[in-house]
């Protein structure tokens, strides 16, 4: 596990530290602000890249979302986690970008591709690859390919649990539902991942 | 629990072997689902696909974060502290989500149709055909008027000498 550590791990214990810095950033304490932005910026990339598959996209969203904790500075109050308000806000404009993207390619792109498919951004992100990489880089893409298939929610809850390591109940408040709902719906999004990955036990990962 | 169930028979045990391919589940308990991992072949199989899936996702890193993410964020907190309202109006609709929007929006059309409805306002009519249309009326009421005044006239007539003759 590489990824997520520093956020969500230690959320418990930072969280009154996260919440005190937000009223400071309420008082007006701008430095604050910055704190939160360096110990946060790279987990909510990194989650909306895995996101919308865009690197451009993921880096414009992210900042919409420290914009909006920036603009909600004056009316925050520390009712939840701070970063389950920050995924909360995070989830919410990646999700709408899925939505409207979809909506701009229109119905035939969907019937291609089945319901709940992620646009595939065939551009963006592709770095020209050295001949040698060129196996794991395929199978690192049927590992993108596989997740950008998952309906929406499933998406981001696997990606939330596994790259983020929320436990259930932070999931289902940033996802604003049951927690039994989120064990559903990730023991259905891995149980697709595992009939489409299934092959790369076989021929190992590279 | 009893072990002796296998937790993927139940749906409220079953996100335990997610738990266990997480490594978040605890010693203890991680111990007693590898015992009946040991004789439970449908326990061990999800475990050995769900360690393919965990492996699989562990190879995608993302990718670095450019090196003026922050400026650009700061530039775009005091482009919008500058920005006239109509400006941070619109930034802040850009992302909206307008899913609820629409519901509401189809209610008040609905109630704005149930008020016309029952407050229907007064029809308004051709204006050459209502001036035709009172024309017509007022013919007839006066052809009417007429006759009653020429039939008065006669009555008057008729009645005038007798009349005269009975004062004189």
């Amino acid at each position: 596990m590489v990824q997520g550590v520093n956020t969500i791990t230690g959320a418990t214990s930072a969280l009154d530290l996260d919440a005190q810095l937000m009223l400071r950033v309420r008082e007006g304490d701008d430095d604050s602000f910055r704190l939160l932005l360096e110990k946060h910026r790279s987990p909510v990339i990194r989650f909306v890249y895995r996101m919308v598959q865009d690197q451009a996209i993921s880096e414009e969203l992210a900042q919409e979302v420290f914009l909006r904790v920036y603009r909600s500075r004056g009316t925050y109050e520390p009712t939840a986690r701070f970063t389950t308000w920050l995924f909360r806000i995070a989830t919410h404009l990646a999700l709408n970008w899925l939505r409207d993207v979809r909506n701009e390619r229109g119905q035939q792109r969907l019937d291609d591709e089945g319901d709940g498919e992620m646009p595939v951004r065939e551009v963006a992100d592709r770095r020209p690859t050295v001949e040698q990489r060129m196996v794991a880089q395929t199978r690192l893409q049927e590992v993108r390919d596989a997740i950008a298939m998952l309906p929406d929610k499933q998406r981001a809850a696997v990606l939330m649990h596994k790259y983020e390591e929320m436990e259930y109940a932070q999931i289902s408040q940033v996802l604003e539902c049951s927690e039994s709902a989120v064990k559903s719906l990730l023991f259905r999004a891995y149980e697709t991942l595992r009939a489409r990955l299934a092959h790369m036990s076989a021929r190992g990962l590279g | 629990m009893n072990w002796m169930d296998c937790p993927l028979q139940r749906e409220e045990t079953a996100d335990l072997l997610l738990d266990y391919s997480a490594r978040r589940l605890d010693a203890a308990r991680a111990v007693l689902l590898e015992r009946h991992m040991e004789n439970c072949l449908e326990c061990s199989k999800f475990r050995a696909e769900q360690a393919v899936v965990w492996d699989a996702l562990d190879r995608w890193e993302p990718m670095p974060v450019s090196t003026d993410f922050n400026r650009r964020l700061w530039q775009r907190i005091d482009a919008a502290a500058n920005a006239p309202w109509y400006r941070s109006l619109a930034d802040s609709l850009r992302f909206a989500n307008w899913k609820p929007v629409f519901p509401l929006a189809a209610a008040i059309l609905a109630i704005a149709g149930g008020f016309l409805l029952d407050h229907p306002g007064k029809e308004v009519a051709d204006p050459a055909e209502s001036v035709q249309g009172v024309s017509v009326t007022q013919a007839d009421q006066l052809e009417q008027t007429l006759d009653d005044i020429q039939m008065l006239r006669q009555l008057d007539t008729a009645n005038a000498p007798s009349g005269g003759s009975s004062k004189m």
